[in-house]
């Protein structure tokens, strides 16, 4: 009932506010108007552009010091808490690590809706290469996506929570399974591929909303008719200028079939321009992480993709890391904003790469404009060449140059990058990128290995350690400038800042910690203005909504992810976790594992309708 | 032909020692983590077909058997047909595919046994230096 008054309302705003009429009256809201509503958090990140910014400013600057928990919630599930929940209306959508519950929750009273556990095979725990961790739901035309850790997507009727349909995208036995979250673009449902630590051949898959039919598949790697690429009409940037990628654009910058274990996978948090119809996201490292038995560019592998929604074909493409040799992922999110650069309107894509620089590209040409380097001591490359696009490459920090069997010391970053997943958020109000950060360096010793199917193809051992000769802490919370590529403002963390931003138009960005804290600190210099200590470290990312008149702000709390991954898997080792073990154990004085959901808002004496 | 006899026995203990145990593993071993090029070769191979994820980083078992154990007793045939055919019963897969099993499973034996025997350390192993 509730619905269809929701629905009536909306058909109603629309219709007064675009001149149509005759909208119907069962038919959903649609997701473009839900997430318009700064009272709702639709999407993973509030919007299709990534900016993960709310407009709601009851929370600002002069009161944020007064905030206090309003509910909280246990997950009732151990180990990484990443992604958001949805707020859509008076429900909010709750979803865990492995098993990969979901919890429909009334925001009036915090009573259950729904609920749908699903009956996963534990076999796929073993094959999850850093947690079991999950980044969230998806919301569209009425339905609720979860993308499940065995490689199967379920949409859920998001008022009943029944299965409406489900989709296996893997094999969990070959090693592929599924950390990312599901996102619906207009009618299609988006999803990826886990497992370049297990030699799984990545893809981007499409689905439509309503009937769950799969409608394009495109690799990373391979013959072009898989990876949706015209070579004379798909671009890349080379030699000052755009220029198409040319046939067999992957497959000749492999060995043999190595391009079958090429990795590429899709685990990440993508964007999407309905300008432009183009989807927009990053793969990831390509196969062995030995690159010795994969000499060529690996394309392709640690790539930006641009590709259009209904096709799938690629429109341009920009590798980041060519022949990689430090398992530099190229699945960090696409902020699509809109800067003056060099005096110039430019739809552009802002981009924080694991390995370290931060790109801004024309996201409608494919152009390359600014690549720095958003923490100073990245040393593996010094700079970006702009004509080539390519990373001008320190051979003292190159294992792939030493060769198997030789420990390289003192990389910048570490492998877990300058950022990994954890997303940015952009401040609407300044145009800055408020970038949570890590500042971490490594020891890596490649070595040789072989392909079984199902068991871990890696090649490389690792540790991990701060960044020497610098504060002694493992992260940095920044404003970057994405036009100039400049580092506005800097405020050093003791753990890496493993949480997703939130920006508000109150003049705050809020983050989280690996220690547990939640914090709002000023957009204008990152000055703490108010902080509050969950029970658990902190993966996730901070997201706020309106109910009742009343603005809250929301954090998961349970560590675990990569940087946690000692403490979520019991293991000791210092070159266990890829290296994270050993890098992270101090983790251990300040936080143990957990699995709730916190939310904030202001005693009732602090709320002013304005400042 | 009594005093050749321990002559000969003297010379077979003195060598024993030197190769320490096992004549059938026969790996040479120095301050516990050097050792002869082909039982790197094996030390190699378990590194690469990630014999730790079943059977412990130091060999001390874990859903797999603690092979620091199984070695005090298994001969190097039962060891061979053991990781050639797998034993899919209990979740072990076979090897026989891999080319670097195929390659190196006598120097895999020869570094195992040497753990087993406490003779090898566990961790990275390097080539013993030349004098």
């Amino acid at each position: 009932m509730k619905q269809q008054r929701l629905s009536i309302l909306i058909g109603a705003a629309a219709a007064a506010t675009m001149g149509m009429c005759g909208i119907a009256v069962a038919q959903a809201p649609g997701l473009e108007q839900l997430m318009a509503k700064s009272s709702n958090w639709a999407s993973q990140a509030g919007d299709y552009a990534n900016h993960r910014y709310s407009d709601l400013k009851q929370v600002n600057s002069n009161n944020v010091g007064q905030l206090q928990v309003a509910w909280t919630m246990s997950t009732g599930v151990l180990r990484g808490h990443e992604g958001s929940p949805l707020v859509i209306g008076d429900t909010l959508y709750l979803h865990t690590p492995f098993p990969n519950n979901v919890y429909a929750v009334n925001l009036k009273d915090q009573s259950f809706k729904w609920k749908y556990e699903p009956k996963q095979n534990t076999d796929v725990v073993p094959v999850m290469c850093c947690d079991t961790v999950n980044r969230g739901l998806a919301y569209g035309n009425g339905k609720i996506f979860l993308q499940q850790a065995d490689t199967t997507l379920v949409a859920l009727d998001a008022n009943t929570g029944k299965v409406v349909w489900t989709a296996k995208n893997g094999d969990p036995k070959i090693g592929e399974t599924n950390t990312n979250a599901p996102h619906v673009f207009k009618d299609k449902v988006i999803t990826g591929i886990s497992g370049g630590e297990f030699g799984v051949r990545g893809r981007l898959i499409a689905y439509d909303v309503n009937s769950g039919k799969k409608v394009w598949t495109a690799w990373s790697t391979g013959p072009d008719t898989e990876l949706l690429v015209d070579p004379n009409k798909t671009m890349t940037w080379t030699n000052g200028k755009l220029a198409p990628v040319g046939k067999d654009s992957s497959i000749k910058t492999w060995k043999g079939d190595q391009w079958k274990l090429g990795g590429g996978t899709t685990w990440g948090w993508y964007a999407y321009d309905p300008k432009l119809n183009l989807v927009y996201y990053g793969t990831g490292n390509p196969g062995t992480w030995n690159p010795a038995q994969r000499p060529g560019d690996n394309k392709w592998s640690m790539t930006i993709f641009a590709r259009d929604l209904d096709t799938g074909m690629a429109k341009w493409a920009y590798q980041m890391t060519p022949h990689d040799e430090w398992d530099f992922d190229g699945i960090n999110e696409m902020l699509l904003v809109d800067l003056k650069i060099k005096g110039k309107d430019t739809p552009a894509l802002v981009h924080f790469d694991r390995n370290g620089f931060g790109y801004t590209l024309n996201r409608d040409t494919g152009e390359l404009l600014v690549a720095q380097k958003y923490d100073p001591q990245v040393n593996w490359a010094t700079s970006v060449d702009m004509k080539t696009g390519r990373p001008i490459v320190d051979k003292k920090y190159s294992p792939g140059t030493t060769g198997p069997d030789v420990n390289v010391k003192d990389i910048c970053p570490a492998a877990l990058g300058s950022k990994d997943q954890q997303p940015a958020s952009y401040d609407r109000k300044s145009g800055l990128i408020m970038v949570p950060t890590n500042h971490v360096c490594m020891t890596y010793e490649p070595f040789q290995v072989e392909y079984t199917a199902g068991q871990p193809f890696v090649g490389a051992t690792l540790t991990m350690y701060p960044t020497p000769g610098s504060h002694g802490g493992m992260g940095n919370f920044i404003a970057w400038d994405a036009a100039q590529g400049k580092i506005v403002w800097s405020k050093p963390e003791r753990f890496s800042v493993w949480s997703g931003a939130l920006t508000t138009a109150g003049d705050i960005v809020f983050y989280g910690t690996l220690e547990g804290y939640i914090k709002a600190v000023s957009t204008k210099d990152g000055k703490e203005l108010w902080k509050f200590k969950t029970p658990s470290g902190i993966i996730g990312n901070v997201f706020t909504y309106e109910y009742s008149g009343k603005q809250y702000v929301g954090i998961y709390s349970g560590i675990g992810g990569w940087a946690g991954i000692g403490m979520a898997a019991g293991l000791t080792g210092n070159t266990e976790g890829l290296g994270a073990v050993g890098g992270y154990k101090d983790l251990a004085k300040y936080t143990t594992l957990g699995g709730s959901l916190f939310v904030f808002a202001l005693p009732d004496s602090a709320r002013t309708a304005s400042r | 032909m009594m005093k050749r006899f321990v002559v000969v026995l003297a010379l077979a203990l003195s060598s024993a020692s030197l190769a320490d145990d096992s004549a059938k593993a026969s790996y040479q071993v120095q301050d516990g983590t050097k050792v002869d090029q082909k039982t790197l070769n094996g030390w190699k191979t378990w590194r690469a077909l990630a014999c730790e994820r079943c059977h412990g980083a130091q060999q001390e078992g874990l859903v797999g058997p603690a092979l620091v154990e199984s070695l005090k007793t298994m001969s190097k045939e039962d060891f061979h047909t053991t990781i050639m055919n797998g034993r899919p019963e209990k979740g072990m897969p076979n090897f026989n595919t891999s080319q670097m099993v195929n390659e190196n499973w006598e120097g895999l034996y020869a570094y195992l046994k040497g753990r087993s025997d406490g003779k090898i350390q566990p961790g990275h192993l390097y080539p013993i230096e030349s004098k």
